[in-house]
């Protein structure tokens, strides 16, 4: 994970060199396009779709990556899609629902494209330069940060338990086991943010945020 | 701040401490340390240190209640200055904390905007910002890597921005928790280098006993919150019988000096 998210610094392509303020646009570009098509469209939304593909394949991030990132994604896309029409009625649900899979999809190709090609810490500088107020962009930050330690602390238990599970492999077994783990991950996470706290105090944090770059 | 050599610039008197589950962590510790003393704090895990450290710069008690704190404030003091509430804003530009996991302390997405963090809380200018960022990172060893991701960084680099950060506020004394704890052979001996040109105080807690006969003037034994010996490395650490009361051992370096030329 560290790997993969964290790749925009050492991977380099044309779409790598855009200046991110010129990337953020154009994905939010991407974005409204795809709102503004129809909702059942298939011609326009097919090659909105090509252009995104396009993008992220210049931008080459690995086609195992986006597929399977496509996959995580489509899981909740469709599971929405499918309870408009069983809720709304299917002559106008159905339309509905093909708007939400297209757009959501496109939303989420644009996106992953923006997050592969702006490193995370520029990103954020351009949103500052939009205008985006500093707490958000500050709460933005640390969630990034310590998505990559908690993660890490995951890794770690996950290891440690299967070094020690042996062949105890029921499902009722792993599902308590899971539970237990989401438990200890949310201790540790509060344990971190009181010493997280105590770091920023030590270096003369007063609850107002201030920026280099200003 | 310059001071002169013999210049006290902390004052601990009879410093107490009980966590709020009622166990006793630190029982009526009392010391000095001069300006330029660099003391190692040694002592069984659980011996107080870490508790000891947190009290310099007024991280505990995490809530202070007006009665509790003002009799634990006062027990602290950083070149004159109680650590109480009203002065802990001071009292923590005076001392810089180094935590033991510099993830808890890592919290920017680049070196530079982390280092800039403390310089920015005390109120610089941006100018004066940049050029402590730049030097604190010269004085670690880190020179051009401001720009970098802290989430690419080995643990030993890490360390050492975190440390950058801490230095850049300019401290009187550094408060140093662990700094040696996970490192490699190099990253510890690079940290080591580093710490020696610090020209502040310092007050060590580590495990590592080497280090200390190696970089300390001063070191202090604390076991079950109250301090069992204080004095030269040599003499404290080299003191058999009184390492193994307290669960330590004599450091391997002592222990060649003195054992007889076969």
């Amino acid at each position: 994970m560290n790997e993969s998210l964290a790749r925009p610094r050492t991977f380099r392509s044309p779409c790598h060199r855009l200046p991110p303020l010129v990337a953020l646009f154009l994905s939010v570009a991407a974005i409204t396009v795809g709102m503004l098509l129809p909702p059942g469209h298939w011609p326009s939304h097919g090659a909105l779709l090509c252009v995104l593909f396009a993008a992220l394949s210049l931008a080459r991030v690995p086609p195992g990556v986006v597929l399977r990132r496509l996959v995580a994604f489509l899981a909740f896309a469709v599971l929405f899609a499918v309870s408009v029409p069983l809720s709304q009625g299917f002559r106008g649900g159905w339309e509905l629902a093909q708007g939400i899979l297209f757009r959501g999809v496109e939303s989420f190709l644009s996106g992953l494209w923006l997050m592969s090609v702006v490193p995370f810490d520029r990103l954020l500088a351009a949103l500052r330069r939009l205008g985006v107020p500093a707490i958000l962009l500050a709460i933005l930050a640390f969630m990034y940060r310590f998505l990559f330690v908690l993660w890490n602390e995951l890794d770690t238990m996950r290891a440690a338990r299967r070094a020690r599970t042996f062949d105890r492999a029921g499902l009722i077994f792993r599902w308590r086991n899971a539970a237990q783990m989401i438990g200890m991950l949310l201790i540790r996470s509060l344990g971190r943010s009181e010493r997280v706290y105590g770091a920023m105090c030590a270096r003369g944090w007063d609850g107002t945020l201030r920026t280099l770059d200003e | 701040m310059t001071l002169p050599a013999a210049e006290t610039v902390l004052e601990v008197s009879g410093l107490s401490f009980a966590y709020p589950s009622g166990r006793q962590a630190l029982n009526n510790v009392r010391f000095t340390l001069r300006h330029g003393e660099i003391l190692g704090l040694v002592g069984p895990s659980g011996a107080g240190k870490s508790t000891l450290l947190l009290h310099l710069n007024g991280l505990l008690p995490l809530r202070p209640e007006p009665s509790r704190a003002s009799i634990n404030g006062a027990a602290v003091h950083v070149a004159g200055l109680a650590v109480q509430a009203a002065h802990l804003a001071e009292v923590r530009r005076r001392v810089g904390f180094l935590f033991q996991d510099p993830d808890d302390q890592l919290f920017c997405p680049t070196v530079r905007e982390d280092v800039a963090f403390g310089p920015l809380n005390l109120g610089l200018p941006r100018t004066e910002v940049e050029r402590r960022v730049m030097e604190s990172l010269a004085a670690v060893g880190l020179e051009g890597y401001e720009g970098r991701s802290t989430l690419q960084l080995s643990l030993g680099e890490r360390k050492r921005v975190c440390l950058a950060g801490v230095i850049a506020c300019e401290p009187l004394i550094l408060a140093l928790d662990e700094p040696f704890s996970n490192l490699d052979p190099r990253a510890r001996r690079t940290l080591v280098d580093v710490l020696r040109r610090f020209e502040g105080s310092q007050i060590i807690a580590t495990h590592d006993l080497d280090v200390i006969v190696e970089l300390c003037n001063r070191v202090i034994v604390l076991d079950d919150g109250t301090i069992r010996a204080d004095g030269p490395p040599a003499a404290v650490l080299g003191d058999a019988e009184l390492m193994e009361r307290h669960g330590l051992e004599v450091p391997l370096r002592l222990q060649l000096l003195r054992s007889p030329s076969p």
